[in-house]
């Protein structure tokens, strides 16, 4: 079991509390205590499930930026373009597909940013990462993709998350 | 005014147009993976471009009706990071049930290096 760390403590409470704000939208004092304490004794007990690395990442302003660039700029035109792809596979009947799963390194060290990486690619309509695995220090994703145009290896990781890669790559190594 | 409301409406109606593919896509689609990677543009730009549309609608329709905007915000958050778990915990599970395509898959890296 690991340890529980104060920042990890830290940072589970501060999400909780902004969840619970966000969720009830009143300020009173009653409320707010509440809240608090409630939060605590969830970041008292889930923390150490939650967060294992440096749970201030984004107090690193050009981290913080390069991360919202991400989430702003390059995901979402990644997700429109899939989108668009996707739309037009159902709407042609759903004909012109070719499944399969492929296996393809990633060069994402930290636990974030394999989450997040995976998460991307799940969330892009026609690949969904199905199980990590890790050999010789390198981590593979088996992905399913819909539209299998590159075999596996390097030539299909680049054509399914090059971009995204990229992207987080910036903010997690 | 006008405009805006405009802007709100195609938004809507881009929702629906992403909402059909989706679900033409579950019910034609050959087996269970795909149906789940056509199911996956429901809730992303099906939902999004809904509650984009939602959320301008509260704030410059209902006189910037702040509890309504952050719960359509929250909302948009949570289906964001809570679907891509489900979906892939879904296709993990239904892989390990031995679950396979009628069609042999173009390539099978999961199956041949774990399962089979």
């Amino acid at each position: 079991m690991r340890k529980t760390t104060f920042p990890a403590i830290l940072a589970t409470f501060v999400l909780c509390f902004a969840f619970w704000v966000l969720l009830t939208w009143s300020f009173t004092m009653q409320e707010l205590i509440a809240g608090g304490v409630v939060s605590l004794a969830v970041a008292l007990f889930s923390a150490r499930f939650f967060i294992h690395e440096k749970a201030f990442w984004f107090a690193n302003p050009a981290k913080f930026f390069s991360g919202l660039f991400y989430w702003l700029c390059i995901f979402p035109i990644e997700l429109v373009k899939a989108n668009l792809n996707m739309a037009k596979i159902c709407f042609t009947g759903c004909k012109k597909i070719n499944p399969g799963i492929v296996k393809v390194p990633v060069d994402l060290q930290s636990e974030y940013g394999q989450a997040a990486l995976a998460n991307s690619i799940t969330l892009t309509p026609g690949t969904i990462t199905m199980e990590t695995a890790e050999e010789d220090g390198q981590n593979y994703f088996y992905i399913h993709w819909i539209d299998v145009t590159a075999p596996s290896g390097k030539e299909a990781g680049d054509a399914i998350k090059g971009t995204l890669e990229k992207g987080l790559r910036r903010v997690w190594k | 005014m006008t405009a805006l409301r405009i802007v709100i409406d195609v938004l809507i109606a881009i929702s629906a147009i992403f909402a059909l593919a989706g679900t033409i896509g579950v019910l034609k689609m050959p087996d269970a993976f795909s149906r789940m990677q056509a199911s996956t543009c429901i809730p992303t730009l099906g939902t999004i471009c809904a509650l984009l549309g939602a959320l301008l609608y509260a704030i410059f329709f209902k006189n910037g009706d702040a509890g309504s905007a952050v719960k359509i915000a929250v909302i948009c958050l949570l289906i964001l990071v809570t679907n891509p778990i489900g979906s892939h915990i879904l296709a993990k599970g239904a892989y390990k049930a031995g679950i396979r395509p009628e069609k042999k898959m173009e390539t099978d890296d999961l199956g041949r290096d774990l399962y089979d």
